[in-house]
């Protein structure tokens, strides 16, 4: 039995989701974190407008407002620092996957996390796989690998 | 390669990462938790408090490290007296090291990365 804990892009939860689902995993839990990598968290202003761009629109729209809307949402529109700029963000909003499976599950699961995931750029995240001694159905009791299924 | 989960003070958490930064660990990622010890919470009146916020660190680091880096949230997450050596203060908090099988970087499409390369 492994646990199985990985650290994704915030807006590739949605694909995740549904990768997971097609393997069939039921059982994962979901967290609110926050993470840096190598890179110390720092960032281009072209990443800025793909992958922040949600926690960006806001601020940038009211910034425009009476304006219309930029019709191309991956578009940052008004920004001030030259298209190469890095950013030091510190900490970047992630999220945390945590799963428990049996053994032979582990390798399908982690082949779906990274297709899910995989942009190629830095900041799409790392998979860790840890031993995990025994699991507990809480509901009726069962142990082991009959507590998964 | 080992998973270090530190849960220590919010107050403590720059601190903590500013020394590991020195130290050229720079991967992590950080939790907002709630939790108690053993002395199950703050009394304060007639309300206990028994969730008590805190951070927690997650830090994969290989084997080498793992002493340097327990070492440097250990000295840096201690509050109290500075002449104290070893005194830390209740609810300074916990390092927990457990083992990692593998490790996947998604970006390079999940070539393992074993060993020193981690970081």
């Amino acid at each position: 039995m492994k646990q199985i804990i990985a650290i994704i892009r915030d807006e590739r939860i949605e694909a995740t989701k549904e990768a997971l689902e097609i393997i069939g995993v039921t059982g994962v839990t979901f967290l609110y974190v926050s993470g840096r990598g190598q890179q110390k968290g720092k960032i281009s202003t072209h990443e800025l407008g793909v992958s922040l761009n949600r926690n960006l629109r806001m601020p940038l729209m009211n910034a425009h407002y009476g304006r219309e809307p930029p019709d191309d949402p991956t578009e940052v529109t008004g920004s001030p620092f030259p298209p190469d700029t890095e950013f030091a963000f510190g900490f970047l909003p992630k999220r945390m996957l945590i799963m428990v499976a049996c053994n032979d599950d582990v390798s399908r699961i982690v082949q779906a996390i990274v297709n899910a995931n995989l942009t190629g750029s830095h900041g799409d995240g790392r998979v860790f796989i840890c031993p995990m001694i025994s699991a507990i159905r809480v509901r009726t009791g069962e142990q082991g690998d009959r507590a998964l299924s | 390669m080992k998973m270090i989960w530190a849960v220590i003070r919010p107050e403590s958490t720059q601190r903590v990462i500013k020394a590991l930064d020195r130290a050229g660990i720079g991967g992590m990622t950080r939790i907002h938790v709630t939790g108690h010890g053993k002395e199950l919470g703050i009394t304060l009146g007639a309300i206990r408090y028994m969730e008590i916020p805190k951070e927690m660190l997650m830090i994969v680091v290989p084997d080498n490290d793992v002493a340097k880096t327990v070492i440097i949230i250990r000295s840096e997450a201690k509050t109290g007296p500075e002449n104290a050596p070893g005194e830390g203060t209740i609810g300074d908090g916990k390092i927990f090291v457990t083992y990692v099988d593998d490790a996947f970087s998604i970006r390079t499409a999940g070539k393992s990365r074993q060993g020193t390369e981690m970081t």
